[in-house]
């Protein structure tokens, strides 16, 4: 359904197109700054420390991909990457609850990560000829990274689905809590049918489907049970988000606050 | 020829490796006319029982100080200031995880399990570095516990990299590589804030007020109180006195430290003796030192709670994984990525 | 056992093609493919990298350093070394020999 047209640089895209751009790019830049915020809260008291050091390199590649997206940002006139993250009130955001939870326990920390790995992989696949070019230059920058990632969070998955009675129940516990955040991934907002049709990047459905279909395939692999009937969480990419981000941002915030106009 | 796998020690304590024992003598005297030549040791050779047992206890303390550092700065992360200063403060505490990783493992080819040593380190029986028995209070305590202790820690370092015990040695040489971004990071966030307002240079003069104390203890007792140098040295387990450390790292640092604006606490009465070449200063109460790494600084007691919790909570991960390992199927459900 | 630190893997890593594989480190790890993922970010997060081995430490078989000696040289080897002959010397004085006698002719 893409018009064919490409738009080279920040410059080349205006009206709608151009909103919807920046629709999606705070979407993509705040999901990763939270999931890798929440990650990075692992650092240093991992179950073990080869975990502890892989667990925070998935931290450290989110928190770059939000950076870059930021960046794209800030060429289409929004503010410098470091305003935008820390000075927005939370209904200024726009990631998805699922990355914004508190990182809890081991178990739901990897099932988290390993639903938005797979809902990131399916979106840079389809973003790869995104008719942005900044954007598909980035998407196919970090395809090698995201593969690692996904390798990294189904070995997760399927060796604590496989592991002991223990272990499976609490990875199920996990899947339950982290299933509607997840679908909430998925929430279109108004500007799902721009981005699609302007080929800036896939409609939300499109990537649910696709993420439905895997998630379920590797959970049964791994001896979880799919939840069926799940009402999704929606919310987050209007604003409405669950307390947690508040407390996230509240100490995200805290030693910029006390000199906003400072670098540091 | 014998099977032994490289990576590890004999048993300790079975090969007359003990003052007394038959061969004792002559094992000994080749042993250190090696190890003045220079030479490696490496793990499955002969050595006296008491080296093997001083650098066990050495790497130990050395790999759970730096597990114990992880969680000062880590506590900060989720507080960084721009998102430069929280990737780069990731990648720091990741690489001080990495080195107890890979410490741990060295000290493990002498013959000591990881988790033997972790569950010391837990259960508060085995010590680690004085400066991570206090608190960060404020950003710019991570600022100065990244410049000046991480500096202090590469003083001591770059000399054990030079070491007789090849498994150590190799492992600071690659850990050496990875400080002098800590450093260098550190020393940015100081610029950046002796420089910048006065409530970020107050802020970073009032942690280095705060963490001089640690610091000028950081090498460790004087070499007027600390025993058995000596022999140490002949063994090259090290090569400089811990004030011959303390001078090295103030001669570096404290013309930087100036040079910011900063001063540091005057009853240190610090002042460079321009005729021997030294720093003078008020000699650290060594008792409190001792106290401290003891275990009863201001922050030994939420560390040790702190590592013992994710210890406990990692558990039944571990267990899991090491009951997965016995199961084929799950290797092809990894590999068949989507 | 209260508890696990699984088994060990040592870690070889190549940097670019055609290099040789260099022992780099261990890892803990509970199997060779968990071990392979985690010492991609305790061995490759830095480095250039192009492929990691990971092998089991009780699979290598080592010679002990007590027979370090064995590596000794008995006799003279210069008969399979390029520097054991002195082919330079010879055809320089052949060549000597042929600009000398052709003189004479
Ligand atoms: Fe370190
Ligand atoms: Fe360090």
């Amino acid at each position: 359904m893409s018009t064919g047209t490409t738009f080279s640089a920040a410059g080349d895209i205006q009206g709608e197109e151009r909103s919807a751009l920046i629709d999606l790019l705070y979407r993509l830049g705040d999901d990763d700054l939270m999931i890798g915020h929440r990650n990075s809260e692992w650092t240093g008291l991992a179950p073990i420390l080869e975990a502890d050091i892989a667990f925070s390199s998935m931290a450290q590649d989110e928190i770059g991909r939000a950076l870059s997206y930021y960046r794209m940002l800030h060429a289409l006139g929004e503010p410098d990457p470091d305003t935008i993250a820390f000075t927005r009130a939370a209904a200024a955001y726009r990631c998805a609850s699922l990355a914004s939870l508190d990182r809890s326990d081991w178990a739901f920390s990897t099932v988290r990560q390993y639903f938005y790995d797979v809902a990131t992989t399916r979106r840079l696949a389809l973003m790869a000829d995104s008719s942005y070019t900044p954007l598909s230059q980035f998407v196919r920058k970090v395809g090698g990274e995201q593969k690692y990632h996904m390798m990294h969070s189904r070995m997760w998955v399927v060796r604590l689905g496989k592991g002991t009675d223990e272990s499976r129940l609490l990875m199920q516990q996990a899947v339950e809590k982290a299933y509607p955040h997840a679908l909430g991934m998925f929430e279109a907002t108004e500007w799902d049918a721009v981005i699609a049709g302007s080929g800036i990047g896939p409609c939300e459905a499109d990537v649910e489907a696709s993420w439905v279909e895997e998630v379920a395939e590797h959970l049964s692999a791994s001896g979880l049970a799919v939840p069926t009937n799940v009402e999704p969480t929606y919310g987050g990419r209007c604003g409405r988000h669950p307390e947690e981000l508040g407390c996230l941002l509240e100490e995200m915030q805290k030693v910029y606050k006390l000199e906003p106009s400072a670098p540091w | 020829m014998v099977r032994v796998s490289p990576t590890r020690g004999g048993q300790p304590g079975l090969r007359g490796d003990k003052p007394g024992d038959p061969g004792y003598e002559e094992n000994l005297a080749a042993f250190e006319s090696r190890v003045s030549r220079g030479d490696k040791v490496e793990p499955g050779d002969w050595m006296p029982d008491a080296y093997r047992q001083q650098l066990i206890r050495l790497i130990h303390v050395h790999a759970n100080s730096e597990i114990c550092g992880a969680l000062p700065e880590g506590g900060w992360i989720p507080n960084a200031p721009s998102l430069k200063r929280k990737l780069a403060l990731i990648a720091k505490v990741q690489d001080e995880v990495g080195h107890a990783q890979l410490l741990y493992r060295a000290a493990e080819t002498l013959g000591k399990s990881r988790e033997e040593m972790i569950e010391e380190l837990i259960s508060g029986k085995a010590k680690y570095s004085n400066v991570f028995h206090y608190h960060a209070e404020t950003w710019a305590d991570v600022a100065t516990i990244s410049w000046l202790i991480d500096a202090g820690a590469i003083v001591n370092q770059t000399m054990m990299a030079e070491g007789s015990y090849g498994p150590y040695a190799r492992a600071l040489k690659r850990i050496c590589y990875e400080e002098a971004f800590h450093l260098t990071h550190g020393y940015d966030m100081c610029i950046t804030l002796a420089t910048g307002t006065k409530l970020q240079h107050d802020m970073l003069q009032d942690a280095v007020n705060r963490w001089w104390k640690p610091i000028m203890m950081f090498h460790g007792p004087g070499d007027k109180v600390s025993r058995h140098t000596d022999l140490l040295m002949r063994w090259r387990v090290k090569m400089k006195t811990n004030d011959e450390q303390r001078q090295q790292f103030l001669k570096q640092y404290m013309p930087k430290i100036y040079q910011l604006g900063l001063t540091v606490p005057d009853e240190w009465e610090m002042r460079f003796d321009e005729v021997e070449g030294v720093w003078r200063y008020r000699e650290p109460d060594w008792d409190e030192f001792l106290h401290v790494v003891r275990g009863n600084g201001p922050a030994s007691a939420l560390r040790l709670r702190t590592r013992k919790m994710a210890h406990e909570d990692g558990a039944w991960v571990r267990r899991a994984l090491q009951s997965a390992a016995g199961q084929s199927a799950v290797g092809e459900s990894v590999a068949g990525a989507g | 056992m209260s508890d696990t630190q699984w088994q060990i893997f040592e870690v070889f890593h190549q940097q670019v093609r055609g290099e040789p594989h260099v022992y780099v480190g261990s890892v803990h790890a509970p199997d060779p493919e968990a071990a392979l993922i985690l010492a991609k970010e305790q061995y490759g997060r830095r480095q250039a990298s192009v492929s990691l081995w990971v092998v089991p430490e009780d699979a290598i078989t080592a010679t002990s350093y007590e027979d370090v000696d064995m590596f000794d040289h008995g006799t003279d080897k210069s008969y399979r070394e390029s520097f054991g002959y002195e082919t330079t010397k010879r055809i320089k004085s052949i060549v000597a020999d042929r600009t000398e006698s052709r003189g004479e002719a």
